[in-house]
This record gives C-alpha cells, sequence and structure tokens, in this order.
C-alpha cells in the first residue's frame, strides 16, 4: 500500500527549491524587520548620547544617515512579497501533484472498498487540503524562521554582551521549543475532534438534504433541523473550548517573553553603568528582543500545524488502506486456445458482513460466441456473478477459466450507470479516442440518436447533476453506448433494460444481436422474454 | 438562542453580513474596548522605556530606575497580554454566536425552499453552505468586524500619543496614513474581483473531483482513469497558474503595508537621529527634544501600521465572507413565501377522504405550468396508471397532489371541497409518497420505517415481510435497529426501495403515490408487491403509480397518459 506521507515528502523535495527559497525569504523578512527596529534604536540614541560618546559619533559619518535603515526597510518589504510568492507557489504545485496522485491511487482501489470510502474520501480529499497547505505553510516554513531568528539572536547577544546569555537561554528555550510543544500537546486532540464533528455535520446535512420529500411529509423537518443545530452547538462548544486552549498557551508563552525582556533590560542597563556596554546597545538589544520574541510567539502554533497536516495525511491514508490483496481468481488463457469460452468451477463467495453464501461450489460452462441469460429471483447472486466474472470482486475459492482473451477485453455495465459531470461526447468516449461518426452509430445502435440530436448542444450537451439529467432508461442506453464504443471481447451486461419499455428493449437487443455477433454477452435480466432459442442460459438458485 | 425571523430582506452580501453581525453586537465592543486597552498599554510601555532609558542613560547621575518602574514597566506588558488573550475569546464567543443564527436562518430558508430545485440547487451545495461555508465564517466575525474599527482607532491612539511630545512624526504619520487606504482601495478592488473568480474556480475544481470521485465506476469500467488523472493534474496546474495571478495582486496589498511601515520607522529614526545630531530642529514643542521623548516617538513608530497590517491578513477572511453571504442571498431569493399557506383549515377536520377530484391540474409557478393539464375522478378502490414519455412532468404530477408542489391552474377537490394541498400539513396525514430514489435516512432501520410516530415490532415486521425484506433485515447485525449509513450503505438499489415500500405499507395512508416502484424489483418480488398492493386497494385505499413495466399495465382499472410538453 502507497504510504501518503512518504508521497508527501517526495513531493516536498521534489519543489525544494521554490520551498528553500520561500525559507530563506522568509528569514531575510524577519531579520531585516527586527534590525529595522533594533539599528534605528541604537541610531537615535548614540545620536543623542553623541556628546558623551565620541565612538558613536564618529560611526555616523560613516553611515550617510539612514543607509542601512533604508537597505532594510527595502529587504524586508521585497522579501516579504519574495517569500509569500515562493511559498505559495511551492505549496500550490505540491498540492497538485497531490491530487493527481491520490485520484490515481483511489482508482487502484479494489470495488468494494471504493464504494464503502466513496463519501468519505471526496469529502476528506476535498477538505483536508487546507490542513495540507498548512504543513509547509504553517509548520516548516514558521519553524525554520523562529530557530533561525533564536539562533542569530543568541549570536548578536554573544556578540554585544556575552554575560547575557544565561540569563536568557532557559526562555528562549522555552519560547522556541517547550511551548510549541504544549500549544501542540493541548490543541492538538481537540482540532481532530473539532474535524471529526465538521465531517459528521457535513454528513447531517447532506443527509437531510437528500431525503426532503419524506421528511416534509412525515412532518420531519423541524426534528432533523433541530438535530443539526445541535450538533453544530457540540461542535461550537468545541471550537471554543480549543480556541481558549489555543489562547491560553500564547498567554503563558507571552509572559515568558516579558520576563526575558524585562530581564534584557535591566541587565543592559546595569551592564552601561558597569561600563561594559555601550548606552546606545542597552536600547538596541531591547528592541532587538521584543521584535525576537514577536517572532517566536507568532510562530508557536507551528508544531500544531504540522500535526493537523499530519493527522490530514493520515487520514487520506486511512481511507485508501485496503484489506490484504487477494489473488485473482480468474484465469486468462489466450494464446493456446483461440476459442472464445468461460468456464466456472467450484466458485465460492460470501460476503463480508452477511454469512449466508452466495455462492456455493457454483460451476457453470459458456461457450462463445453468443448470448448467455442469467436469470434468478433479486439477491440470488446475478450481480455478484458478473463482478466475479469481471474481477470487481475475488472468490473465496474456485477458479474461473477465461479462454480466448485478456484481462483487458472484458467489459461491465453495471446496473446503475454513472453520469460524469461533462459533456455527452466526452460521457460516452471516457477519455477514449473516438471519432464522430463511431459515435453517432453506437447513439443510434441504442435508439439514442434523435435524442442526441434533440439536445441544446448535441454531442456537446453537458449532462449530469445541476446539468441536463438523463432518465433513468437514457442512463442505460449510455452505458451500452459506451461499451459499444469500447469493443470488448466478453461483454457483461446488469439489468440493461431495466426501465425501458419492452418494444425498445426489443429493438435494442435485436440491433445489438448483429453488432455484437462474435462476442459473448453474458446479461442478467429480469425479462427473459428477450430469449432467442440458440441463447444458453444460467439459472441461479439460492444456496 | 434568538429567535430568528422567517423572513428578512437584504440589500445586497454586505447587508446580509451586518444585519447577523447585530447579534454578536456586545461581544464585538468588548472586542474593540480591549483592543484599545492593548494600545494603551503600549504607549505606557514606550513612555515607561523612555522614561528609564533617559534616567540611566541621559541623566549625570545615571541610576538605575527603582522597583515600582519596574513593576509598572513588567504590568504593562503583562496587562496587554492579558486584554489580547481576552479579546480572542470573547471575539470568538461573538463569532460562535452569529454563525449559530445564520445556520438557523440557512436551515430554515432550506426548509422553504421549492423541492423541484433541488436537482437544480445541487444538495452537494446547499450541505456545503449549512456546514463548511458558514464554519468558514470564523474569522470574519471573529476578527474582522472588531478590526474595522480598530484599524482606525487605535492608529489615532498613536497619533494622539506621539502628538504630546512632537508635531513632525504624527504628523509624517497622518499623511502616509490615508495613502494606505488608496493604495489598498486601487490595489484591493482588482484584486478583490480576482480573488472571487478564483473562489469560484476552486468551488468549481472541487466539485469536479468529487463528481469524478463518486463516478469514478464509468471511468474504472472503461479503463481509463490515468488520463482521467492526468486531465485532473492540468485543472489543478491551469488552477495554481490562475491562484498565483491572484496572489500577486494581493499580496501586493499586504506588501506595500510592509513598505509603510518599514520606510516610517525608518524615516522617524533618521529624523530623531538628525535632531540629536542638531542638523535642524524642526518638529518639536519645545526648543529641545530628549532622548526619552525620542525614544517614545520611535518604539510608537510601528505600532501605527500593526492594525492596519492586521485588517489587511483579514482581507481573505472578507472576501470569503462576501461569496458565502452572495450563496445565502441566493438562497434567501429562491425560498418560497410560505405565507399564502394554510388558506383553509378544513381540512384538519377532515375524517376521511372518500373521493379526490383533480380538476384540469396543472402543476408550475404562477408564470410556468410544467405539464398538459390533466383531470381525474379518485374513489376508494381506484388504482390509476400514470404513462408517458420521461419529462411529461408524471413525478412533478405526483409532487403536486403530495402537496409539494404548487398548481398553475386548476383545483383540487376532496370530498367535494376545493383545497390548497401546497405544505398544507393536514393533507400529509392522508398520503404516503414513494419516490422514485429511495430517500432513506441516516439512522436505523426502526427509526426510517417509523419516522416519528409509535409502531409495535409486529407491525414492522409485518411490513417488512409484505416488502419481502424481513429476512435480508433479521440477517442484519442489529436487526432493525441496524444503522443505514450514507446513502444506504451497504443496501443494493433494490434492498433501499424495498425499505422505503415498507413504510409505506406501516402508515397506511388513504391515498398512496407510488413512482416507479417497481423498477429496480426483478419479476417475482415486483408481482408479490402488486399483489401487496391490491390488497391495499380491496381495503378502500386509492391509488396512482407511475411504472415503465408493461406487465404492470393489466393491474390498473384507469390509464392516463401525459403527454411531454413541445416547448420542454
Amino acid at each position: 500500500m502507497p504510504n501518503v506521507k512518504r508521497l508527501y515528502l517526495k513531493l516536498l523535495l521534489q519543489e525544494r527549491k521554490m520551498a528553500l527559497l520561500g525559507i530563506i525569504l522568509a528569514v531575510l523578512t524577519a531579520y531585516s524587520g527586527i534590525a529595522l527596529l533594533a539599528v534605528s534604536g541604537w541610531f537615535i540614541s548614540a545620536a543623542a548620547l553623541a556628546g558623551l560618546s565620541a565612538v558613536a559619533a564618529h560611526a555616523f559619518n560613516f553611515f550617510a544617515p539612514g543607509a542601512i535603515v533604508r537597505g532594510l526597510s527595502i529587504s524586508r518589504t521585497a522579501g516579504r512579497y519574495g517569500e509569500r510568492l515562493s511559498s505559495h507557489e511551492a505549496t500550490f504545485r505540491i498540492i497538485s501533484h497531490l491530487r493527481a496522485n491520490l485520484f490515481r491511487l483511489i482508482s487502484r482501489m479494489s470495488w468494494s472498498e471504493q464504494q464503502l470510502n466513496r463519501h468519505e474520501t471526496s469529502s476528506r480529499l476535498l477538505q483536508d487540503i487546507q490542513n495540507i497547505e498548512a504543513i509547509y505553510l504553517s509548520a516548516i516554513l514558521p519553524a525554520a524562521v523562529s530557530f533561525l531568528v533564536m539562533i542569530a539572536y543568541l549570536i548578536t547577544l554573544y556578540i554585544v554582551l556575552p554575560s547575557l546569555l544565561p540569563w536568557v537561554i532557559v526562555p528562549l528555550l522555552f519560547a522556541t521549543f517547550v511551548m510549541p510543544w504544549l500549544y501542540s500537546h493541548r490543541v492538538l486532540a481537540s482540532e481532530t475532534k473539532l474535524h471529526q464533528q465538521h465531517s459528521q455535520q457535513w454528513l447531517s446535512a447532506s443527509a437531510l438534504l437528500s431525503c426532503m420529500r419524506t421528511l416534509t411529509l412525515f412532518e420531519r423537518l423541524r426534528d432533523s433541523g433541530h438535530f443539526l443545530q445541535q450538533q453544530a452547538q457540540e461542535t461550537d462548544q468545541e471550537e471554543a473550548t480549543a480556541v481558549q486552549r489555543q489562547q491560553a498557551v500564547l498567554l503563558l508563552t507571552q509572559l515568558i517573553l516579558i520576563i526575558m525582556t524585562v530581564l534584557v533590560f535591566w541587565q543592559g542597563l546595569l551592564a552601561f553603568q558597569h561600563e561594559q556596554l555601550d548606552g546606545a546597545y542597552a536600547f538596541m538589544l531591547l528592541l532587538l528582543t521584543l521584535g525576537s520574541a514577536e517572532v517566536l510567539l507568532s510562530n508557536c502554533p507551528a508544531l500544531a500545524n504540522l500535526g493537523l497536516g499530519l493527522a490530514a495525511l493520515g487520514r487520506l491514508q486511512h481511507s485508501l488502506i485496503a484489506t490484504p490483496e487477494q489473488p485473482d481468481t480468474r484465469h486468462f488463457n489466450h494464446t493456446s486456445s483461440p476459442k472464445l469460452s468461460v468456464q466456472i468451477n467450484h466458485l465460492e463467495y460470501s460476503y463480508p458482513q452477511q454469512h449466508r453464501p452466495v455462492f456455493e461450489q457454483f460451476n457453470a460452462q459458456i461457450k462463445g460466441p453468443g448470448w448467455v441469460w442469467l436469470s434468478g429471483r433479486s439477491g440470488v447472486g446475478k450481480s455478484t456473478l458478473l463482478a466475479l466474472i469481471y474481477g470487481q470482486l475475488k472468490a473465496k475459492n474456485g477458479t474461473i477459466d477465461v479462454n480466448g482473451i485478456s484481462a483487458e477485453q472484458i467489459r461491465l455495465m453495471p446496473q446503475r450507470i454513472d453520469i460524469l459531470r461533462t459533456t455527452l461526447r466526452d460521457n460516452l468516449t471516457l477519455n477514449l479516442t473516438i471519432n464522430e461518426p463511431a459515435l453517432w452509430r453506437a447513439l443510434q445502435l441504442v435508439e439514442l440518436d434523435h435524442w442526441a440530436k434533440r439536445l441544446p448542444q448535441g454531442l456537446d450537451t453537458w449532462l449530469g447533476e445541476g446539468e441536463w439529467q438523463p432518465s433513468g432508461g437514457e442512463r442505460k442506453r449510455i452505458g451500452l453506448a459506451r461499451l459499444i464504443l469500447q469493443d470488448p471481447k466478453l461483454i457483461l451486461l446488469d439489468e440493461p433494460t431495466a426501465g425501458l419499455d419492452s418494444a425498445l428493449a426489443e429493438k435494442i437487443y435485436r440491433e445489438l444481436r448483429t453488432h455484437w455477433s462474435d462476442k459473448i454477452i453474458i446479461c442478467s435480466s429480469h425479462e427473459l422474454h428477450f430469449t432467442a432459442t440458440q441463447d444458453q442460459s444460467i439459472e441461479l438458485t439460492a444456496g | 438562542m434568538g429567535k430568528v425571523p422567517q423572513k428578512m430582506q437584504f440589500n445586497n452580501a454586505a447587508d446580509l453580513l451586518r444585519q447577523f453581525s447585530q447579534q454578536g453586537k456586545r461581544e464585538n465592543r468588548l472586542s474593540v474596548l480591549l483592543g484599545l486597552v492593548q494600545i494603551t498599554m503600549t504607549i505606557l510601555f514606550a513612555f515607561m522605556v523612555a522614561g528609564i532609558l533617559d534616567q540611566a542613560l541621559f541623566q549625570a547621575d545615571s541610576t538605575l530606575p527603582d522597583g515600582q518602574t519596574w513593576l509598572i514597566l513588567t504590568l504593562s506588558l503583562v496587562t496587554k497580554a492579558v486584554a489580547t488573550y481576552l479579546q480572542n475569546n470573547v471575539a470568538n464567543q461573538a463569532s460562535i454566536k452569529i454563525r449559530n443564527h445564520l445556520r438557523q436562518f440557512a436551515l430554515e430558508r432550506c426548509f422553504s425552499l421549492n423541492i423541484r430545485l433541488f436537482p437544480t440547487f445541487k444538495s452537494a451545495e446547499l450541505s456545503n453552505l449549512l456546514s463548511t461555508e458558514i464554519n468558514s465564517l470564523r474569522l470574519y466575525f471573529a476578527d474582522y468586524s472588531a478590526y474595522k474599527y480598530l484599524a482606525v482607532l487605535m492608529p489615532i491612539a498613536v497619533i494622539l500619543a506621539s502628538a504630546t511630545v512632537n508635531w513632525l512624526v504624527p504628523l509624517i504619520l497622518a499623511i502616509t496614513a490615508p495613502l494606505v487606504p488608496l493604495f489598498m482601495i486601487l490595489v484591493g478592488h482588482k484584486a478583490g474581483q480576482a480573488s472571487r473568480d478564483n473562489l469560484k474556480q476552486l468551488n468549481r475544481l472541487g466539485n469536479l473531483i468529487s463528481d469524478r470521485l463518486k463516478n469514478l465506476q464509468a471511468l474504472q469500467l472503461a479503463g481509463t482513469t490515468e488520463q482521467e488523472a492526468d486531465k485532473l493534474f492540468r485543472r489543478s496546474e491551469s488552477f495554481r497558474e490562475a491562484t498565483m495571478r491572484v496572489l500577486r495582486l494581493a499580496f501586493l496589498s499586504n506588501t506595500l503595508l510592509e513598505f509603510f511601515s518599514a520606510i516610517s520607522v525608518a524615516l522617524v529614526a533618521v529624523y530623531l537621529g538628525l535632531f540629536f545630531l542638531d542638523k535642524y530642529q524642526l518638529g518639536s514643542w519645545s526648543a529641545d527634544l530628549s532622548l526619552s521623548q525620542g525614544v517614545f516617538l520611535l518604539m510608537l513608530a510601528p505600532e501605527f501600521y500593526l492594525p492596519l497590517r492586521r485588517l489587511g491578513t483579514l482581507y481573505h477572511a472578507k472576501a470569503d465572507a462576501t461569496s458565502v453571504a452572495e450563496h445565502l442571498l441566493t438562497l434567501n431569493q429562491l425560498a418560497d413565501d410560505r405565507t399564502s399557506t394554510d388558506l383553509n383549515s378544513t381540512l384538519e377536520a377532515l375524517p376521511e377522504v372518500h373521493h379526490i377530484y383533480i380538476e384540469a391540474v396543472q402543476s408550475g409557478d404562477k408564470d410556468k405550468a410544467l405539464h398538459h393539464p390533466l383531470s381525474i375522478q379518485l374513489e376508494a378502490n381506484d388504482k390509476i396508471l400514470l404513462s408517458g414519455p420521461s419529462g411529461s412532468g408524471k413525478t412533478t404530477l405526483l409532487d403536486t397532489l403530495a402537496g409539494l408542489y404548487p398548481l398553475h391552474y386548476g383545483a383540487i377537490k376532496i370530498n367535494g371541497i376545493e383545497h390548497t394541498l401546497y405544505q398544507n400539513p393536514h393533507w400529509r396525514k392522508h398520503i404516503g409518497y414513494m419516490t422514485q430514489t429511495p430517500e432513506l435516512l441516516f439512522a436505523t432501520i426502526r427509526e426510517n420505517l417509523c419516522l416519528g410516530r409509535d409502531f409495535s415490532d409486529e407491525a414492522l415486521l409485518k411490513a417488512l415481510n409484505d416488502a419481502q425484506i424481513d429476512t435480508l433485515v433479521m440477517s442484519l447485525p442489529g436487526g432493525l435497529d441496524y444503522l443505514i449509513s450514507d446513502a444506504g450503505g451497504y443496501l443494493s438499489g433494490g434492498q433501499a426501495q424495498r425499505i422505503a415500500l415498507a413504510r409505506v405499507f406501516l402508515h397506511k395512508p388513504k391515498l398512496l403515490l407510488l413512482d416507479e416502484p417497481t423498477a429496480n424489483l426483478d419479476d417475482a418480488t415486483a408481482q408479490a408487491f402488486m399483489q401487496q398492493l391490491a390488497q391495499y386497494s380491496e381495503q378502500g385505499g386509492m391509488l396512482i403509480m407511475t411504472s415503465h413495466r408493461p406487465s404492470d399495465r393489466h393491474f390498473f382499472n384507469k390509464v392516463i397518459t401525459m403527454e411531454a410538453l413541445s416547448d420542454a
């Protein structure tokens, strides 16, 4: 199973140039911001003290007043702009790759897992992106900045007044390492819970809205709305708790930094009294400390953001987790025996949640080409058998031998035909390259050509949710047209004409019989009056 | 929790946000007040630092300040930190309160939304609005509404404070200040439009991904998921490029503030330095400028732009809030007015429905009919098949008869008296409606069957047996208490439909409306189901049903054919 966290790391390394540039510029911005204020402080106090300190007065002549200050303001401004752009560029590139790669991973997942996770996965893929963006933007970047600001602060202190180091080292380490840890420790659990509650809220809302008719008729709309509000209020409660905890840790951090600031100021003045330090530097040290403290404080949530981002990746990972890969019980033999046939031996299958087996020691033999009809009452396993032959489901025991074709030449038409939200053309081709006459030919075979011509934009009419909605019968026929275009050798049809009136169904079967004369078509249907004498038939019975 | 009025009028998105902001007025005022405490403490801190520096460095008998001075210095910082803590908590309280009201409002509007609009106003979009989008207004109601005022008040406080010692520095600040909003408007106007477009694109991308995941099977069966992933990547990349174009503009306003903030510190520093070096003597109220005054001015200069920068970072919150408010406005406009309902309450006293006459009925809104006029006579034991091509309005007519959709024309007479069925709660007791796609709630099977009324287990099992789904239900973990998770969960389409059927059998309404009930059933089950219907009809029930199944036809005693509207 692919590891989503590793995938993210790989993508981050792939974009390392842009990501690194973002960090460098962010550090530059922070440094120049702090230095700007500190140098200005030094500058004015040295100027005011010029009469007292000849050294400072001398220094001014080199400064061409304000050159450094101006330089710093420009580098701070430009640094900020560049940092914002490059860090966002890096993030969005990573997200683009992540989206496409996750889509790939999901589409390779086995059938039943997708069914199970479909709603969850899609909401995660959409909602968690923000948390994943935060891994670089709100975790790695600020953590790097606050670490480097702390280092720079320590180096400056070491140069200016080394005796201060023992005073600041403990609060500084607290603010850089311990407080972010505490923040994440206090906040992460409640933020994770909040996230769960938000997805739950979404699910409840969508469940409520999809049952509007029933809820209205049974006068249950208010109750359901009330339930939704209640759920939201619980979420609000959790959110208030999360914010309170965040703010409490930030307040504590601030108090530690305040103690450090006052200490530095006091020690600076003391050093001046003992003539260890120039007076202007005492003010500069204060401003330096204030500036660094601000950066450290605002980067306190970095670790928690990392935790949230990793949790989001973990959730995505979770929705990808597969049951152990089962061996394919189908065998394809298309080189030695060219004749089309399917042989099912001692097939055993039962659904994971239901105890009753669907198939026990099931045998069948199908010789092609031609039509094979699956019959039996609903729930007896017609769809299951088709899914087993297609390979969507894996048998517990037994074998399915398919002769004369390879695995790629089987196609299944499921009961429910999915319509993508795109044009009719794209819905028919499904990313294959198919020319226009072939499309019209397929539509004609399923008696949809007139319908397609009448659509507002013909083949380029958009179908799907919120667009033109095909009826049940039209959906079925779109499903059949897709199969005609894909041109497989072994065709599995699950209730292809349910919902069509029988005259139309008969017409379509007639067309398909001629068009698919050289293929095996296994078709499950409730209506067996389309059967021809030469057709084979398999009747499924329960147990 | 306060009650949200049923009907509200809004001029535009900003008006909607403002009206709802009223709910958190008190907290907002407190938040502004706490912001002012912060800036006061900042000024006090600068003042104390200036005094200490003056005493320690500049006076001839330089001494360290006493304990009391240090205490005040420390307390000013501590008070500021505590005020920040309180402000954030209070602001979040306000935000929670306001969002709660907004959610209530949106729910109310959804409930009065015309049911036919659901295909157009996608339910996914609505559930996003109800949950994610309203939650995303957190920052807007928490911080933006307070900083809207603080961004003006805090700089004024800084100007006033620095004006006590000098007139040139506040003048420099005051002159650059209007430039900020000016540039912000110039850049912001374009950026705002672009960011709204971008948000729309993001939504579109989100919808695309969720659509493709929902309908993944089609692509998998065609074996073309890889191509779709490539397409998705290209879409995502072009979205990134578009976003970066927006951000380049948006960051410009951010950068501009950074620039002004930096330049003002630089200007003030250079000015003070030159003053002290006796290059010129301008701007001070007195002839001289002490170091303490200089320090005070320098420390306040960056504080001037801080609240403006904060407002700048909240800009996104505002753009997001505007687009959410626009969605709410659309919903508000689409929602039907409910005032016209309950016109006649005679239905309330209606003991029994004996006879229904549907007279030249056309469903639709005031200005548009959705099908041809139709007349049907219904008495006890009547079984009516509604046939016609898809799109001829069969489902719409059933919706209308269920009172979920208004009449465009015609009348419906119950026992000879005309009644308004639309949104009439008294009518709902008499009917059962089985929709085309079975509507199963995210609840246990028991709750799905009972729907608020009380039934014994025997009655439930009898109904499940009638719908031929009892064996399956009993084999599920928990039986009747099995939780049906999102959109049916493990149940197949046919199974879900049979549970919906059991619900109809359980409630035994007088008039039964069935929309394609046999579409997903096999022959045997369908036949058994029709037998149940026959029994129901013999007991005096009336039913109207749509079906494509030819074998069902002989069962009915009337067939009504609907023609497609030619202009549809």
